[in-house]
């Protein structure tokens, strides 16, 4: 977009998890590489064990790559950066036993934030989500829409330049990742934050990005960059224009042949975002 | 299978009424049995006698020394293994390959009674309170090391990333995330480590020892005092029920859930 | 699948097999060498540090074992035990089941009886060990008895629970297709019931060894009670370790075949 520096920077990335030649090893990445520019919404889509999520994991700082390097707003990653990047994941990360407020204001306590200027930073982000009246509840009474909106509200307070966000809709039904995908352009439209967004849904993938970056199936790389050309916030309208229906026919054109070899595999890694990986597969709880 | 045509309700009444008829009936013949049908009273106390050597024993306060005795072993023994198992059990939840190792080594020692050791720790410690203390807190230290392995090392890993990608350090994760989430399995845990350290203890009384409440039942069955035997056998179970009681309404009030 | 890169990798671990790696990858190993490890402790503190007249190192115990076996009344005092704990786990097999279906099959009889299995279940049974005895005498009867005290009740539930928790759809299935009352009773209710079954046998397996060996502890004029009680009074490290090592092995060698038994037959859930 502008010529300015890339907010995250990814450069010769590749990743396996396990040693070649053992039972469990998987080469999650190859030689991947991409630019997000600053402010603007990046999706990565592609077939399942494409390592999507491997990467977002090695571009926060929580997985070291096997090859390769990131940089996040010129500095070199080497572990969690918390002033620069918050997560989304697609499993509410909020703590069970705290307050969606409380769960808040811990995110700031982990990051640092003065004590004073926690509580009122996490009515604010409470409000632009649309939350205040649930601040008390806990996220075992709110239904899935809103611990999302919950956990994007704690990622908000963080007040960070990048947002990661991991299929954060994947577990809702449609309606409500409708509903949500467009707040989160609206969202888009007033801050100025760049987004990484992992997605499975082409539908939301042209909806929401402005560059959508295809993988292929494992080993992943980028495949391709499409460009969406549309300004945020966008409308429910979109969804109908036939600038919308080419791109995603694009998408599946591209799509297609990779999400059959994906299928054909026997072996699903789990998701995971440590460093262990796939190794750790046992003695977990779900 | 299912009664038919029959309420839930009326099913729930009559169940009772079998339940108070049994109760009934096992009074009716356990008296029948000492008076009529002439069963020896050393064998089988008069119900009426039982009652009032309870309400003796109660009311004079003769059970206050082998109660502190018992009581006082019980929180030795538990305190050890609390501090024991919970450390240690914290220290091998770090890592998987060490739970792997331990854990199954831990329930397997703890899968045979451990009160076969007792004659060992009377050899060692003599008949006194210490080798009741030793043996409750081996027999305890099992069940509170398990569940605090099991609470610690099976934490939600997205909640644990979470807050690693958030900035939090190794203290904060230990107080926020770690503790929360391993309390209710380690509360558990206690619970019945609690209730175990108190039969282990009332046992090896029972077996060899020369005070405490367990002893006691044993004294006075050895002089063949059947009543005041069978007075001491219904207030101890009383107190075990009790403390269980307490125990579990704390472990209930600590929870988050 | 494709090399990477040749820049260095940051996972450092080596490809050799090394005694170390082979350790990472088997925590068995690992674990028999803990116990090894512990064994090897005992050696050494027994031997050189502490008193003699307390305990012995397990070289010793082990050689001694024959000495022990020669003790007049010790084998017979064993066998006797294994007597007792087998003919315990038949009747509390017996009873538990008996009790169990009972209970089980009718949901009336379900209601009001087994709150009382539950509140007996939940007595500390160690209370009435002297009454055992004073009703059965110091002989075999008692610890029988005691035995089946302790292990008819996880039967008792746990058949109740198999016999309980089928789910409706196979009730109906089977209904559906002509099933007679007998048939549903033969083809659909036992068989399902089978892994509680033998989980119950090994809970109860669990609670006759325990009752058998309290008894036995407690009466300490005949059987194994008295022969640890003389080799306590005499100080007789050697010989005690060596008997309650024994009934150890015998305990762990029964848990472990229950077990067993339960794994294979209940191989079809989860």
């Amino acid at each position: 977009m502008t010529s300015a520096q890339p907010a995250i920077r990814v450069h010769g990335v590749s990743h396996q998890f396990g040693q070649a030649g053992e039972a469990r090893h998987v080469q999650a990445l190859l030689d991947t590489s991409l630019e997000v520019a600053r402010g603007e919404l990046q999706c990565l889509i592609g077939p399942s064990g494409c390592g999507k999520s491997t990467l977002l994991g090695i571009m926060g700082g929580l997985i070291a790559p096997t090859t390769g390097t990131v940089t996040v707003s010129g500095k070199p990653v080497r572990g969690p950066m918390p002033r620069d990047l918050a997560f989304v994941f697609q499993e509410s990360a909020l703590f069970p036993w705290n307050t969606v407020f409380e769960n808040i204001v811990l995110g700031m306590t982990f990051q640092g934030v003065a004590k004073a200027e926690r509580r009122d930073r996490a009515r604010r982000a409470l409000e632009a989500v649309g939350l205040l009246d649930f601040a008390e509840h806990y996220p075992g009474q709110l239904s899935g829409g809103m611990r999302q909106r919950a956990a994007l509200a704690r990622a908000l307070s963080l007040q960070t330049d990048i947002l990661l966000m991991d299929e954060p809709f994947g577990a809702l039904d449609e309606q409500t990742r409708m509903v949500l995908g467009e707040d989160l352009s609206v969202l888009l439209s007033r801050s100025k934050k760049t987004i990484v967004f992992v997605t499975h849904s082409l539908g939301e993938a042209v909806f929401l990005a402005d560059r959508v970056a295809v993988f292929s199936a494992r080993p992943g790389t980028v495949k391709q960059i499409i460009t969406v050309d549309e300004p945020h916030p966008r409308k429910p309208s979109f969804m109908t224009a036939p600038k919308f229906h080419a791109l995603r026919d694009q998408l599946y054109g591209l799509l297609h042949d990779e999400i059959r070899k994906a299928i054909s595999e026997t072996a699903q890694p789990r998701r995971r975002y440590d460093q262990a990986g796939a190794a750790e597969a046992d003695g977990d709880r779900a | 299978m299912n009664p038919s045509g029959r309420g839930i309700a009326t099913g729930r009444i009559w169940s009772r009424l079998v339940q108070i008829a049994f109760l009934a009936a096992v009074l009716v013949l356990w008296s029948l049995a000492t008076t009529v049908w002439g069963v020896s009273r050393i064998l089988l106390p008069n119900p009426v006698n039982v009652w009032h050597q309870l309400i003796d024993v109660v009311s004079s306060g003769a059970f206050i020394p082998d109660l502190r005795v018992t009581l006082g072993e019980l929180a030795a023994a538990f305190a050890i293994s609390m501090s024991l198992g919970v450390s240690l059990g914290y220290l091998i939840s770090r890592s998987r390959y060490l739970i792997r190792v331990f854990e199954p080594l831990l329930a397997a020692i703890y899968s045979i009674p451990i009160i076969l050791f007792l004659p060992l720790y009377v050899l060692l410690l003599g008949l006194g309170p210490d080798s009741k203390i030793a043996l409750g807190a081996t027999i305890s230290f099992f069940p509170i090391v398990l569940s605090t392995i099991a609470g610690f090392g099976y934490v939600d890993r997205t909640l644990v990333t979470a807050a690693r990608s958030m900035g939090a350090s190794n203290l904060q994760m230990f107080r926020h995330v770690l503790v929360p989430a391993a309390l209710p399995v380690v509360l558990a845990g206690l619970r019945m480590g609690f209730t175990v350290a108190l039969l282990s203890v009332i046992a090896s009384e029972t077996i060899a020892s020369f005070a405490g409440l367990g002893h006691h039942i044993v004294d006075l069955a050895e002089n063949m005092d059947t009543a005041r035997m069978f007075a001491y056998i219904v207030f101890v179970i009383a107190i075990v029920a009790f403390l269980n009681a307490v125990v579990s309404t704390l472990e209930g009030r600590a929870r988050w859930r | 699948m494709a090399v990477a890169r040749t820049d260095a990798p940051r996972l450092a671990v080596p490809a050799a097999a090394g005694l170390r790696d082979r350790l990472l990858r088997h925590p068995g190993i690992a674990r028999l060498g803990v116990v090894i490890l512990l064994f090897i402790g005992w050696e050494i503190a027994a031997r050189f540090f502490l008193d003699r007249d307390f305990i012995s190192p397990p070289s010793i115990v082990l050689m001694s074992l024959g000495d022990l076996f020669g003790t007049p009344g010790v084998p017979s005092a064993l066998w006797l035990t294994l007597y007792e704990i087998a003919i315990a786990f038949v009747l509390s097999v017996i009873i538990g089941a008996a009790v169990g279906l009972a209970v089980g099959l009718n949901r009336f009889a379900h209601q009001s009886f087994m709150p009382i299995v539950l509140l007996l279940y939940g007595i500390p049974q160690i209370t009435i060990l002297p009454i055992f005895v004073l009703v059965f005498g110091i002989g075999a009867a008692s610890k029988i008895a005691f035995g089946v005290s302790h292990g008819m009740f996880p039967i008792m539930i746990a058949v109740a629970a198999g016999v309980q928790k089928i789910e409706q759809v196979l009730f109906v299935s089977a209904r559906s297709m002509g099933a007679s009352r007998w048939q549903l009773l033969r083809y659909v209710i036992f068989p399902h019931a089978i892994p509680s079954f033998f989980t119950g046998m090994r809970l109860g397996m669990s609670g006759v060894l325990l009752g058998v060996l309290l008894a036995e502890l407690y009466v300490s004029t005949a059987g194994i009670g008295y022969f640890t009680s003389i080799f306590t009074e005499n100080f007789d490290p050697t010989k005690l370790i060596g008997l309650v090592s024994m009934l150890a092995v015998i305990a762990i060698a029964l848990n472990e075949i229950v077990r067993r038994a339960e794994l294979h037959y209940a191989r079809w859930r989860d």
